[in-house]
């Protein structure tokens, strides 16, 4: 899919994504960390897009007993490395929502290239004994 | 959906109320961001913050109430947070912000 690069766009895509889990089989709990997590990722790719950029891409692989959502911006890039856990007491504003999507799904991989964009892969799995 | 917010000063008990409905996020944070700005340059006291019928919260909203709660520490004043809904305490409790605000019921 793509998406404007607009605040006003990430609540479709919370919805878009929560009804894509549902479909799955995903329970309400893991409905609502993937809906968490990709919303995070779409947050990122908007603040971190370049100003003329218009657009960003969200993919979906839907497997046997798996969802995996690709968030790619072609903003301005982050060093993964330098993102940082948040440290307890330390109230900083930013840096949460990428501690955020690695806390909430199962696999995380992050694709960065300087001036080319970033692209966030998540993947959540179906457990069995639902 | 978007956000409404309610703010009301408490002047018996010198606090402020503010009650939250619907979704704090990109789109929405920056309207809490002014609301509590304006909030705490007129009257810095403690703010209870209504969170019941708050379905939703990301990092933008968590970084707005950090950022007011920054500067109500400067008054050694506080945020409270009452009825917080099941999904929305789970991004406190894995941020660790559950230890920085005051969470209630």
């Amino acid at each position: 899919m793509t998406i404007p690069s607009r605040p006003e766009y990430v609540g479709v895509i919370r919805l878009t994504v929560s009804a894509i889990a549902n479909r799955i089989g995903f329970n309400i709990e893991d409905i609502e960390d993937i809906k968490v997590a990709v919303a995070e990722a779409c947050t990122n790719a908007i603040q971190h897009s370049y100003k003329n950029a218009k657009n960003f891409y969200v993919g979906f692989e839907v497997g046997i007993d798996s969802l995996g959502i690709i968030v790619k911006d072609e903003g301005t890039g982050i060093k993964v490395e330098d993102v940082k856990e948040p440290q307890l007491g330390e109230l900083k504003e930013g840096g949460l929502g990428i501690f955020i999507i690695k806390s909430l799904m199962d696999e995380v991989s992050f694709s960065c290239e300087i001036e080319k964009g970033t692209e966030i892969k998540m993947v959540k799995f179906l457990h069995e004994n639902y | 959906m978007s956000l409404v917010i309610n703010k009301n000063f408490d002047e018996e008990k010198n606090v402020w109320d503010v009650a939250l409905k619907g979704e704090v996020d990109i789109y929405t944070a920056n309207k809490l961001k002014e609301t509590l700005i304006d909030m705490v340059s007129e009257k810095p006291q403690d703010i209870l913050i209504d969170a019941s019928s708050l379905e939703y919260i990301d990092s933008t909203g968590l970084g707005v109430l950090i950022g007011a709660l920054k500067r109500l520490k400067q008054h050694d004043k506080d945020i409270y947070i009452r009825e917080t809904k099941v999904n929305v305490r789970k991004i406190f409790n894995i941020t660790g912000l559950d230890k920085i605000f005051k969470l209630e019921g």
